[in-house]
């Protein structure tokens, strides 16, 4: 023990780790009736550093071309030690994360904890939220089998239908005319250094603006006394519970991980029919689905056109949210906040189950 | 009355009828009388003899004695007929069944349509006509019927009348140049040929199986004489045992083949490659390969056994006790799929039939030992597969030794024609290849099933170890909450 202590010292020492134990040791977290929401954001920060590890163990043996990509999964998953399990574990992980990632943003969004001042705390949320989508979609094509390779025909394909800068992204993200071998290697070096790289930056700053200005309260609860108030010490107290509940994160990712580990399917032949039932993966289930209910031409629109664009306004608006609430930035209560809100759970709940039934 | 119809039946049956009316075609008689070779070869036509004159093709008024008249335009006359017309003409009749029954034909009317969608109803190289005009094969002013043994396209005179055009090198190559043009030399060497030239009229003849106003290319998938068409087409004749009678041969063939694993791969699977019965017997030279041709005939495919076979001790005990070679084992029409079962001393192998414990020993054991050898690679493919099979209901990413059975299969394709050589060394040298397979593909996919059960215990202790670390930190948070 005498070994952890002098080498503890010998660092504190030189960076001040005092400095650091008693500024967390002041931080505290407000203890309500909703504070189980809290705990989503350290469950999204923990699927991301498993990202992080078995995406860089993956790395060890991926080899990211048309070639041999499909071949270098098989090696991982049959002939690597415990490869297997580190490629469920990243699968299952992404698709948790992407859930986390959602439950996450719309507790902060109900509780209206985006309010000033921390509009760029939400801000850098949102924006990692819509990198959490561009990992999902440019990972799902690296195994580079059938389902991922037509999946990604129709998601570039509906990028396509941005009016004005449309078909330029759409060729900027298959690096061509159509999915071929360029499409994987681009995708493949958006998935491991272009995305981590922009999100390691505003999980930075996320973080940095969470530990400055603490967690935030509900309005009824900052409605409060002081002395009625309930707290609880980020240190070690939170931080704990948090670990406790990565523990049991990382139980269910095992038993997901050996029980349903991931499937590899049949490699991708560009020349071949798209198979029946082609869906993408099912955090973007719901605009898939909505694309399809809405009708080849709305008036002298292209339907599809429409759609998308309704979804990047609403993005948009869902991402400047603080901005135009300013209702809740004054302490006043906002329902049309809650009935929006309210509606995309339901809208994205519903579509998601038409699309996955259909 | 009954008299007078009798008189007229009897002047119909001996022509005197027909000469009567004869006497009115003014065409005729002054064409006759100029000593005319279209009207000397008309007197024994069949439509002079049923009072049809000169007219009835050629137009015009065959009543007039006037030349201008009979002969003018507005009398219809066409006079001598060029290209598609003369089949028109012909069509005229041949093609109206009211026309054809009064005078008593019961010929089919369908002729002209079948030729114009025949091969030979497509345009010639003029580009104004077709091919083949009626009277290309049934002459013009000479037509009898085509059971008259003076009929160019009567049985014994069918193939020469066909050759005229056929065995022309000159003028086949205008229109199909890499069609041969020996069918008719063939022919004559055939089975078929040989009879006709004797005179039986019976025998096949060109349109036996091309047919005649119908016939298509080879290539189109309704020509008689197409793959899976040609063994119906043969087995017309060769299966109907009273028209066979004469000849004094099987009639089953047909039966036998369709069930064979050729016939089921041509009829069933509608696998063009596979062979008819022209693939062995030749088509217009066709005849029963003779013994000593029968690996000859079948290697021209099984090039690899028929070669294997030539060097191995059989050849020579087959060519002294004179046995057809392929043949002796695997029969001829109703050859079967050729199984492991052939081989070795059960009673079902075809060596035992020769081989025995007593008799030819050396070739008894060696039979045996091969029929042990290919059984033990089928039980450890089996043994394989199951592996195989286990660890992929278990989710075990297996596909490198599952492609790998594919190589015992082709290791037991290639004992199956090593057993032709009939020698053990070489025989056991490409099974111990699928051998080789079966213990990777075995190893392979009894290291997943094991690794399945690994994975499932590692998850119990990990699940055990993290359960108790989380119950650890549990119990350590409830403390240092509990101090507070």
């Amino acid at each position: 023990m005498n070994i952890f202590k002098d080498l503890y010292n010998w660092v504190d020492e030189r960076v001040k780790l005092e400095d650091l134990i008693k500024f967390l040791g002041k931080k505290y977290v407000p203890v309500h009736r909703n504070s189980v929401w809290y705990y989503f954001g350290g469950v999204s920060l923990f699927f991301f550093i498993i990202q992080v590890v078995t995406g860089i163990l993956l790395l060890f043996y991926y080899k990211g071309s048309a070639d041999l990509a499909f071949e270098s999964i098989q090696f991982i998953m049959s002939k690597v030690q415990f490869g297997w399990l580190i490629r469920s574990i990243h699968a299952w992980s992404a698709n948790l994360f992407i859930l986390a990632v959602f439950i996450h943003m719309f507790s902060v969004y109900f509780e209206k904890s985006y309010r000033n001042p921390r509009e760029m705390t939400w801000v850098s949320g949102m924006l990692m939220f819509f990198l959490a989508l561009g990992f999902g979609f440019s990972g799902y094509l690296l195994p580079w089998n059938e389902l991922a390779f037509f999946a990604t025909k129709v998601g570039s394909d509906i990028a396509g239908a941005i009016p004005l800068i449309g078909e330029p992204l759409k060729i900027f993200i298959r690096g061509g005319e159509e999915v071929t071998g360029a499409t994987l290697s681009r995708l493949f070096g958006f998935h491991v250094a272009l995305l981590p790289g922009i999100f390691t930056v505003l999980l930075a700053l996320h973080l940095l603006l969470v530990q400055r200005q603490g967690m935030s309260s509900p309005l009824k609860v900052e409605a409060l006394k002081e002395s009625e108030k309930k707290t609880m010490p980020f240190f070690p107290n939170f931080l704990l519970r948090d670990l406790l509940l990565w523990l049991i994160i990382l139980n269910v990712l095992a038993f997901l991980a050996v029980f349903f580990p991931s499937e590899l399917g049949r490699k991708a032949d560009l020349f071949a029919s798209a198979p029946a039932g082609i869906k993408p993966e099912w955090y973007f289930l719901f605009m898939f689905q909505t694309l399809k209910y809405i009708p080849g031409h709305l008036l002298i629109f292209e339907g599809e056109v429409v759609g998308v664009l309704i979804f990047m306004v609403a993005g948009i608006l869902w991402l400047l949210v603080p901005f135009w609430d300013t209702k809740s930035s004054k302490g006043q209560e906002n329902r049309l906040i809650n009935y929006l809100g309210l509606f995309a759970v339901i809208f994205i709940i519903v579509l998601t189950i038409l699309g996955w039934i259909s | 009355m009954k008299t007078l119809l009798l008189c007229i039946m009897v002047c119909v049956e001996s022509g005197i009828l027909s000469n009567a009316l004869a006497a009115e075609d003014q065409c005729f008689i002054c064409h006759e009388s100029l000593g005319s070779t279209e009207a000397e070869l008309y007197k024994k036509d069949i439509h002079f003899k049923k009072g049809i004159s000169c007219s009835g093709c050629h137009g015009g008024n065959s009543q007039s004695e006037d030349m201008d008249a009979s002969m003018s335009k507005n009398a219809g006359f066409k006079g001598v007929m060029k290209g598609d017309d003369i089949s028109l003409a012909c069509a005229k009749c041949h093609s109206d069944k009211e026309v054809m029954k009064k005078y008593g034909s019961n010929l089919p009317t369908d002729q002209f349509e079948f030729l114009q969608k025949s091969v030979h109803g497509k345009l010639s190289t003029t580009g104004k006509e077709r091919i083949v005009q009626c009277i290309t094969c049934h002459n013009a002013h000479g037509i009898v019927t085509v059971n008259n043994q003076a009929s160019p396209v009567y049985p014994l005179n069918a193939p020469k009348t066909c050759s005229k055009c056929h065995s022309n090198a000159v003028y086949m190559r205008s229109y199909n140049p890499s069609l041969p043009i020996d069918q008719y030399e063939k022919y004559l060497t055939s089975y078929h040929g040989i009879l006709n030239r004797k005179g039986d009229s019976k025998t096949a003849e060109c349109a036996s199986c091309h047919g005649s106003h119908e016939i298509l290319s080879v290539k189109d998938v309704n020509s008689k004489v197409y793959p899976i068409n040609l063994p119906a087409t043969c087995s017309h004749c060769h299966s109907d045992a009273e028209y066979m009678k004469m000849y004094k041969i099987p009639t089953d063939q047909f039966k036998k083949y369709s069930t064979s694993v050729h016939g089921v791969a041509l009829l069933q699977k509608h696998d063009v490659g596979a062979p008819a019965c022209n693939s062995c017997h030749g088509n217009h030279a066709a005849t029963p390969p003779g013994v000593e041709s029968i690996s000859k005939v079948c290697g021209t495919c099984h090039a690899l056994n028929a070669e294997l076979f030539s060097s191995s001790p059989h050849k020579r005990a087959f060519d002294q006790q004179n046995l057809p070679e392929c043949e002796t084992c695997h029969g001829n029409h109703e050859i079967i799929v050729a199984s492991d079962k052939l081989l070795g001393v059960t009673p079902e192998a075809v060596c035992s039939r020769c081989h025995s414990n007593e008799k030819n020993q050396k070739g008894y054991n060696a039979a045996k030992f091969m029929r042990v050898l290919i059984d033990s690679l089928t039980s450890q493919e089996i043994h394989s597969k199951d592996l195989v099979d286990q660890a992929e209901q278990k989710g075990m990413e297996i596909a490198e030794a599952k492609f790998k059975l594919r190589d015992i299969n082709q290791a037991k394709l290639e004992a199956r024609t090593m057993v032709h050589s009939f020698n053990e060394a070489k025989y056991k040298e490409v099974v111990d290849k699928g051998f080789a397979v079966t213990t990777f593909v075995s190893t392979e996919a009894q290291a997943a099933v094991d690794e399945f059960y690994f994975r499932r215990y590692g998850l119990v202790v990990s699940v055990l170890l993290i359960s108790l670390l989380a119950l650890s930190l549990f119990l350590y948070i409830k403390r240092i909450e509990a101090k507070k």
